[in-house]
Order: structure tokens, then C-alpha cells, then sequence
């Protein structure tokens, strides 16, 4: 069966839609957030193995799709930067407080993080 | 492209957000033993994301402060008791030494030696060396009530510059309280250092004197001593000052004056300044000192004792005789003070220089005479039958002046146990709600990073996905 390009745009349009959740998601950091970003990402990545199976089966090369395919990687592209300065400034920050948790190693780098469990006796 | 700039711009904007909200965490974990630093927190707001419309949206942060009111005035009121306490504590200490009741003090002693010397006089009374004996106890008892009597002056005055030094702190806290006012009023707008500072110079206010914190205009604070007194008010300090009441002392001309706490505008604000360590001394300087070693409103257990012990002695020794057969000689005084300063008996008793042994009155002339009727008498004064003042002989007396510093210092040390753990508790209710925990704020940076870091592979897979479409439809 013969697949039309609207059918490779409509998947490309999914994905795009997709991504703009994403970025609303992630402009709220928090774990929750994040992991429902994750879930989006995933259809983004399913789409867009369709659109490439779609592709793959009918050769057309169309410069629309192009523009639209190139459009979506720039957003990935920003969405790359943005999660890569995030995890930067995380471990940093990870360092820090390790640091100040648990010292320096002997080779001078930051202790790993032991997370004491409290228990309150009152009475 | 006009979706792209929006979606650019807004995705800065939300890492801009969320950096500030990392800073507000990485403030609370390098401050989370900083004395009087309240956790801040990071609060997120979505705006709203609109790639067609022009609207940037991403998200706002605002901080938020965990400060607790009712934790901070619980923990002010528990400061100002501990630090009246803990006041007492130390400076009964000095006191305990001077009445111990063990042998360690000299009165005691003196007095012992004293009676002793009396009874053996009264076995032979023309026995020279007991005669000598009787002079020489009498020359140590005085010592003794004089040593006693400067040890306390030596305390009066190590308390009162205490007083001054004590003042002299407060009105520094207070300077420094004002200063933040003058920063918080240029700045504008509250900072969790300048807060960390005000509320840790209102704890160490509180441990000095009882203070009650007011939210003033623009965020400064006010702080009344005792809720009435004002300290500081904006930008504004009013120092108190510690002064000698010359007008306490009226009933005993002479005796040491009563410190009195008095406002910027010279009002006596005293009766405020009931906690704190400021109130423990008062409390020393008022009320225990001059119990002991008399005031201007008592005389003092120590010159009641010294007076009373002189007046007894010297009686018999006066209405006894020196000569066994008529005409009978009165005897002279054993003992002699100053009666013009009552509150300052014990320091100026003295034994009677001029007195020989052979004017000591030994026989009592009667009827009937007996031979050493009035040395007999002299060594049962301080039997514990006789009761001389309150019920109570010369020892007995001793004995109750120091069970009460005794009592004093055991309460004090008490409620410093007490009061400790109190603090303790109110302190713990305040870090639970304003302190930092850094487990919780380390688990929830593990948490985004782990999220962040799935994310971050997925969106690699897509990139890649996004560049082989490209490929196919060259």
C-alpha cells in the first residue's frame, strides 16, 4: 500500500505538537514534569520512526517535508542545549552539595552522597 | 522563524527561572548552619506558551521565606530565660564559695574557735593564756567578718561591671539591628543574609534581655525591651544605660547603691527587665547581694550577724566584772563597729585593741556572784538553746545565709537543665519549619538530574531520527 505525504506530515505534525508540550512541560522543572516529558519524547521518537519508515517506503523527495523535518530538529536542537545547560548546572550543584555532605575523597574529588535515614524517639 | 525566536526565548527564560530556583537551593545548603538563616524556597510559575501568538511564556520564580514568626518570639522568650538562669548560675557560683558551710569559709571557723576559747576561759578565768586565747579568737572572728565582708564588695563590683559590659551589649546588638534597618530600607526589597544577620543579633539580644521583634514600615523591624521600652525603631536606636540608684540607699546612709536600668530619654525602665542575662543581674545586684551584705533597703545577713554577735559578747562582758570581790569592775568591750552605717557592720567590726587581758570580765557580780559567771555565759551564747537572732544562735544563722545562696544556686541550676532542653525543643520546632534540610534538597536535585539526563538521551535518539529524514528527502 502506497502511502501519501500527507501521511508522513501528519506524523511530522504529531511530533511537532508533541515537542511544543514538551517545552511548556519543562518550562515547570520539577521530577514530575520532567518525567512526563520523557513519556512525550518517546511519541515524538515513535512519530518520527514512522515518519521514517513512511519515507523509506516512498522515496519522494518533497520540500515541504524538508522544511518541516528541518524546523523540528532546530526545535530539538534548542530542546538538546537547554537539557544539556540543565544537567551542567545539576551536577555542579550535585558536587556542591556532596561537598559539603560528606567532604573531599583522598584523590580531591566531591564524597558520594549518602542520604542518612532520621529517626525522631520522642517520649 | 517567528516560532523558533518564541520558542528560544522562552526556553531561556525558563532556564533563567530555574537557575535562580538552583541558586535559592544552593544558598539554603551553604547556609544551613549559618546562625539565624531561614530556608528560602523556590516557587515556579508557568506563564502561559503561545509559539503562534508572540508570547514568550515559560515560567517565573519567586522566593519565598520559610521564617516563622511564633518559632522566633518561642525561641527569644526560651533565650532570655536560659540567659537569666545561666546568669544566676555563674554568678551565685562566687557566692556558694564565701558561705560554705564545710569549713572552707572563715566565719564558721572564727566563730567555732571563738566559743571554744570562751569555755576553756571559763574553766580558769585568771588563766592568762586563756585570756590570750579569747583576745586572739575575737581578732580572727573580726578578720573573718572583714575578709567575708570585701570578698562580697569584690562580687558587687565584678557584677556590676558585668551590669556595664552586659548594657554596653545590647546597645551593639541594637546598632547592629539598626543597621539592617538602614540597609533594608536603601535596598528595598528583603535579603536572606541581611535576615539571617538581624534574626541571629535578636537571639543573642534575647539571651541578654527580655525583647519583644515588631514588623516595622518597608520590612525593618522594631524591637521593645520588655514589649514597652523602644530599642530600635526603623532606622533609629535608643541605648539604655545602667546607672546607680543613689536614691535606693536613703534607709542606710553609706551602703552600696541599687543598679537601675534607665531608657535614652533617663526613664527608669528596671522592673522591665525581668529575663535576660541583664535580669539575672539585677536580680544579683538588687535582690541577693544586698540580702547578704546589706543595701539600701536591708541591712544584710552578714552585718545582722556581726552586729548581733558584737552586742551579745560585748553586753555580758559589760555587766560582768574584772574583780572578784566588791567594788566590782565593769569589763570592757570585746568587739566594736560602726553603728552609723548599718549595712556596713561586718566590714568595720573589729576586736577592741585597747583591751588587756586582764580587763576581760570573767565573774558575774549576781546576786549571786559566781567567778566566771559571765565567761560561762559567753561560751552558751551560740548553744543551740539559744536563740539570739530569729530563733537561731550565731552558727545556726551562718548556716541559713548559706542554704540560702545554697538554694539559689541549686534552683539556678536547675532551670539552666530545664530551661536548656526547652530552648533545645523550640530551636528543633524552628528548624523544622524555617531550616534546611539537605537530604530533601538532595534528593530532589538527584531526582531532576536523572530526569534530565533520560530526557537528554531520548532527544539524542531524536536528533539523530530528525537528520536521517533529512537524508531521505534530499
Amino acid at each position: 500500500m502506497e502511502h501519501a505525504p500527507g501521511d508522513v506530515r501528519e506524523y511530522l505534525e504529531a511530533a511537532r505538537a508533541s515537542m511544543r508540550s514538551i517545552k511548556q512541560l519543562l518550562s515547570q522543572p520539577s521530577a514530575e514534569m520532567i518525567d512526563q516529558a520523557v513519556i512525550l519524547l518517546r511519541e515524538v521518537e515513535i512519530h518520527l520512526g514512522c515518519v521514517a519508515a513512511l519515507l523509506n517506503k516512498s522515496l519522494l523527495p518533497d520540500l515541504e517535508i524538508r522544511t518541516e523535518v528541518e524546523e523540528l530538529q532546530e526545535e530539538v536542537a534548542v530542546l538538546a542545549r537547554f537539557l544539556a545547560q540543565a544537567d551542567r548546572m545539576l551536577a555542579g550543584w550535585l558536587q556542591g552539595v556532596r561537598t559539603r555532605r560528606g567532604g573531599y575523597t583522598d584523590r580531591g574529588q566531591a564524597a558520594p552522597l549518602i542520604l542518612v535515614k532520621k529517626v525522631t524517639v520522642e517520649g | 522563524m517567528g516560532s523558533l525566536f518564541s520558542s528560544l526565548g522562552s526556553v531561556a527564560n525558563a532556564l533563567q527561572s530555574f537557575e535562580r530556583a538552583i541558586n535559592v537551593t544552593q544558598n539554603n545548603v551553604t547556609n544551613a548552619n549559618s546562625p539565624g538563616y531561614a530556608a528560602q524556597v523556590p516557587v515556579l510559575q508557568s506563564q502561559n506558551f503561545e509559539t503562534e501568538g508572540g508570547s514568550s511564556g515559560g515560567v517565573t520564580e519567586i522566593t519565598t521565606d520559610t521564617r516563622n514568626q511564633y518559632a522566633e518570639t518561642a525561641v527569644q522568650q526560651q533565650e532570655s530565660l536560659l540567659g537569666q538562669f545561666q546568669q544566676l548560675q555563674t554568678s551565685l557560683g562566687p557566692l556558694q564559695t564565701v558561705f560554705d558551710v564545710s569549713g572552707n569559709s572563715p566565719i564558721p571557723s572564727a566563730l567555732n574557735q571563738l566559743f571554744q576559747s570562751f569555755s576553756q576561759w571559763s574553766t580558769d578565768p585568771t588563766n592568762a593564756d586563756y585570756q590570750s586565747s579569747v583576745l586572739s579568737a575575737a581578732q580572727q572572728t573580726a578578720t573573718a567578718f572583714q575578709q567575708t565582708a570585701a570578698q562580697l564588695g569584690q562580687i558587687r563590683l565584678a557584677t556590676n561591671s558585668s551590669t556595664q559590659s552586659t548594657v554596653a551589649q545590647i546597645n551593639q546588638d541594637a546598632a547592629t539591628i539598626q543597621s539592617y534597618n538602614l540597609n533594608i530600607t536603601k535596598e528595598g526589597q528583603p535579603d536572606a543574609g541581611l535576615d539571617a544577620q538581624l534574626y541571629s543579633a535578636l537571639d543573642d539580644l534575647a539571651s541578654q534581655v527580655p525583647i519583644q521583634v515588631l514588623p516595622g514600615l518597608g520590612n525593618t523591624v522594631t524591637v521593645l525591651l520588655g514589649g514597652q521600652s523602644p530599642l530600635v525603631i526603623g532606622t533609629q536606636a535608643f541605648p539604655i544605660k545602667a546607672i546607680d540608684n543613689t536614691a535606693s540607699n536613703a534607709g542606710n546612709p553609706g551602703a552600696p547603691p541599687n543598679v537601675e536600668i534607665v531608657d535614652s530619654n533617663g526613664y527608669d525602665i528596671t522592673s522591665q527587665v525581668t529575663s535576660g542575662s541583664l535580669g539575672g543581674l539585677i536580680q544579683i545586684q538588687n535582690s541577693i547581694l544586698p540580702s547578704l551584705a546589706g543595701g539600701g533597703q536591708q541591712v544584710g545577713g552578714l552585718n545582722t550577724l556581726a552586729k548581733s554577735l558584737a552586742d551579745a559578747v560585748n553586753n555580758v562582758l559589760e555587766s560582768g566584772s574584772t574583780t572578784v570581790t566588791p567594788p566590782y569592775q565593769a569589763g570592757q568591750p570585746l568587739f566594736s563597729y560602726n553603728p552609723s552605717s548599718p549595712a556596713g557592720i561586718a566590714a568595720s567590726l573589729t576586736e577592741n585593741s585597747s583591751l588587756t587581758p586582764d580587763q576581760l570580765a570573767a565573774a558575774s557580780p549576781g546576786p549571786p556572784f559566781v567567778s566566771n559567771g559571765a565567761a560561762l555565759q559567753l561560751a552558751s551564747l551560740d548553744s543551740p538553746s539559744n536563740g539570739v537572732i530569729n530563733g537561731m544562735n550565731f552558727t545556726q544563722y551562718f548556716s541559713s545565709l548559706a542554704a540560702q545562696v545554697g538554694n539559689a544556686a541549686s534552683n539556678a541550676s536547675t532551670q539552666v537543665t530545664a530551661q536548656t532542653q526547652l530552648l533545645a525543643n523550640t530551636q528543633n520546632l524552628r528548624q523544622q519549619l524555617s531550616g534546611v534540610n539537605i537530604d530533601e534538597e538532595a534528593i530532589r536535585l538527584v531526582q531532576l538530574q536523572s530526569s534530565y539526563q533520560a530526557a537528554s538521551k531520548i532527544v539524542t535518539v531524536i536528533d539523530q531520527l530528525t537528520q536521517s529524514i533529512i537524508n531521505m528527502v534530499q
